[in-house]
């Protein structure tokens, strides 16, 4: 099981439906988690600084990132523990590239 | 009418368990009055009862004679009483910085700022209020608890949503309604509450309303409402009936059986609930041996006792100086257009004659030559029953020349917006070259979150704006909906243009809403543009409501009133006795006291026996509102050129 967490920026809905305009970035991204969690073995959380603070104030290095950098450091996308994306999120590609590499090292060990 | 007694029944502690009791009313129609005086009677019937106002003007300390406020104080000559007084203002803005306050350690002023800025919706405004009820649905120390406001059925739907969603929530989203951490801390106790609140063994819903249609129809709306949340209202009291003995003459006896056709249909509609009447008195209701007598009359089946009292104490020759007061040309000024389109809305509490005044206005200034559309936004809207016409979602016209009508239909605008919304992930979809993607779960999935509250609030919006771009019209005419729900409306615009700028919402290129928003947002902000009524009765209530409404506007979106709308004013002609003589006085009182509150000219308009219905009737009422015939002497020099 790979576990993918999302640290985003204070928001309203991380779905992007909520506003007069969908935010399509957010529309885009929710809809490749939830693909991804199809098609891979994976957990994803999304943890936004507004409704679930506590997971950036106990994590240390998104918390000194955070701290060094400001928001605009965020969206930090975190697959088992290392960091590969920041300041924006990763495409449905990018994602799926990572997690096939994972999958593919973890055959080979 | 052995059911006599049923109120006392609901109201009275069954078991061991504390029990509660919601009033829900609009403002002026005594519910404070009602809920202190079944405070009391509870305490005075050997319970340990608690009252918990959270009106925004709260009277008690006038009622009670001793200070009270934001904590629980006992009350001196009541024994077993205890009372408090909740601003819910203060609530909301202690609700915000608990949310904040572990963010403090991460961030930096500036950035809090923005965060702040989000948590200033009106979702969030709705859960701070449904904590004020949950603080005190846990209050063993009482035998009873009593509240002069309940929660609506829509805060009730928000508040049911952390269960509805928990899967959401597990999975780390969030939903629109805000914090889902601090919600999910609560999740138990909200759970509990709502449990609670529809358990009807352990909770009464009462309604408070006036022996009219109009309050009758919103209270039957809202019990709906409530009704398909599983709770069932279960009191209902018609206050302020005019005893017959004081009505002498054509004009009040015509409105006294008006009042007894209105108590027959709530008797027969509302026969599963307990009914109570209270009468109308002489004066406003202070002081404990009136709630004493309240509650004898809706709890012990007593006789209601009507002190006409003495006209001495008042001015009684004195009439009210309509001319003193109401500068027409002042008023026609704020009516008729300067600069482009004149956008006028009327805003005030439901059964202030709103509507009424609205559509009369529009009226008038169409038979001017005012190219004129009004527009009604409110879901109780009853612009088809003044014109004595259809009147639908899309502006058509009436048969006044120059006047067009719309109602905002919810379920319509609703549809609109989800398939704009839906329209636009589809497109943005398909200038995507990232095939791998399954559009159509992802469209699904945005189908559901359409489901949500807040997009019917969206909906209404975006309905609303755009009003602001309909071309051909010299005047558009907006019939609001009641106040909160009128000043949330509008100050959703500015609030998702914060968002907007703050870019915490969407972080990509600027919405193409935007400037839209800004736009409308300025027109309302432009004085020479937009007239904002409020439309009131001279009492105490109405005018608080309607002057705390307009210092929110103020305060929140920068928008000032340009008019106030005194409406029902008594005739002279009419109510020769010592009980009008009074209310008259009263009246009187509360007219100067508007006219010293509100910077904005005044437009008077008279209690008639009968509201105007269809445009004959509609003008004749526009030649006793002032200001409508100045609108139609000066337009000659101004029209279409």
């Amino acid at each position: 099981m790979n576990e993918l967490t999302l640290y985003e920026e204070a928001m309203c809905c991380a779905t992007g439906i909520c506003g007069p305009d969908p935010d399509d970035e957010l529309v885009a991204v929710s809809a490749a988690l939830d693909q991804l969690e199809d098609e891979f073995d994976v957990e994803v959380t999304r943890a936004n600084m507004q409704h679930d603070i506590d997971q950036f104030l106990e994590t240390q290095r998104i918390y000194d990132l955070v701290q060094e950098h400001g928001p605009s450091i965020l969206p930090i996308t975190v697959l088992d523990g290392e960091i590969v994306a920041k300041s924006e999120y990763p495409s449905y590609d990018e994602l799926t590239a990572e997690l096939t590499r994972n999958r593919n090292q973890s055959q080979e060990a | 009418m052995g059911e006599r007694t049923a109120p006392r029944e609901l109201v009275e502690p069954s078991g061991e368990d504390t029990e509660f009791v919601f009033f829900s009313g609009k403002g002026g129609v005594g519910k404070s009055t009602v809920s202190c005086a079944t405070a009391t009677w509870l305490a005075d019937n050997g319970y340990e009862t608690l009252l918990v106002t959270t009106d925004p003007a709260p009277n008690l300390s006038d009622i009670f004679g001793q200070q009270i406020g934001h904590d629980v104080t006992e009350i001196d000559d009541i024994e077993r009483l205890s009372a408090i007084e909740i601003d819910p203002d203060t609530a909301a803005e202690e609700y915000r910085q608990e949310t904040i306050e572990p963010m403090r350690e991460l961030l930096d002023d500036e950035q809090l700022e923005t965060v702040e800025e989000q948590l200033n919706s009106p979702c969030v405004e709705e859960i701070a209020a449904f904590d004020n009820f949950v603080d005190f649905m846990d209050s063993p120390a009482y035998d009873a608890v009593v509240f002069d406001t309940a929660p609506t059925g829509h805060t009730i739907r928000l508040m049911e949503l952390p269960s509805d969603w928990n899967a959401e929530l597990e999975k780390g989203g969030s939903t629109c309604i805000g914090p889902a951490a601090s919600m999910e801390d609560r999740k138990a106790q909200y759970e509990r509450a709502i449990d609670t609140l529809q358990d009807a063994e352990r909770t009464s819903f009462a309604f408070v309303g006036k022996p009219e249609d109009s309050s009758i129809d919103e209270i039957e709306r809202s019990a709906d409402d409530l009704g398909e949340l599983g709770i069932e209202s279960q009191l209902l009291v018609v206050n302020g009936y005019l005893p017959e003995t004081v009505c002498d003459d054509p004009f009040f006896e015509g409105k006294r059986e008006d009042e007894r056709t209105v108590i027959d249909r709530v008797e027969s509609e509302f026969s599963e609930e307990a009914i109570a009447t209270y009468p109308l008195q002489p004066g406003e209701i202070t002081g404990i041996d009136l709630l004493s007598d309240v509650a004898g009359v809706i709890y012990d089946g007593a006789e209601a006792t009507v002190n006409v009292g003495s006209t001495s104490e008042t001015d009684a020759g004195s009439a009210i100086d309509f001319d003193s007061l109401a500068d027409s040309d002042a008023v026609a000024e704020q009516l008729q257009p300067v600069d482009g389109t004149r956008y006028l809305f009327f805003t005030g509490k439901g059964g202030v004659g709103k509507s009424t005044v609205a559509a009369t206005t529009a009226t008038k200034l169409a038979e001017s030559g005012y190219e004129t559309l009004i527009v009604t936004t409110d879901p109780a809207a009853h612009l088809t029953d003044i014109f004595g016409e259809t009147v639908g979602h899309e502006p058509t016209s009436v048969s006044q020349a120059n006047l067009d009508a719309a109602r905002i239909d919810q379920a319509q605008a609703l549809e609109e917006y989800r398939t704009q919304v839906l329209d636009h992930v589809t497109e943005m979809y398909e200038d995507k070259d990232d095939t791998e993607i399954d559009v159509e779960a992802a469209i699904s999935n945005v189908e559901e979150e359409l489901e949500s509250p807040c997009a019917e609030e969206m909906a209404a919006l975006e309905k609303f704006v755009s009003y602001f771009e309909e071309d051909g019209y010299d005047v558009v005419v907006f019939d609001t909906a009641p106040t909160g729900h009128t000043l949330r409306l509008l100050e959703l615009p500015s609030d998702w243009k914060g968002f907007m700028d703050l870019g915490s919402l969407t972080k990509g290129a600027a919405p193409e809403n935007g400037d839209q928003y800004e736009e409308v947002i300025e027109t309302m902000q432009n004085p020479e543009k937009s007239s904002f009524a409020f439309v009131m009765y001279p009492e105490y209530t109405p005018m608080m409501e309607a002057h705390r409404a307009a210092e929110d506007l103020k305060e929140q979106v920068g928008i000032e009133t340009s008019l106030v709308v005194a409406n029902y004013l008594l005739p002279e002609e009419y109510g020769d006795n010592d009980f009008f003589a009074n209310r008259r006085a009263q009246q009187q009182q509360y007219l100067e006291e508007i006219n010293d509150r509100f910077d904005a000219p005044m437009m008077l308009a008279p209690l008639r026996q009968d509201e105007p219905v269809g445009l004959a009737e509609l003008h004749a009422f526009g030649d006793d509102l002032t200001g409508l015939s100045g609108v139609l002497k000066e337009q000659k020099g101004v029209t279409v050129s």
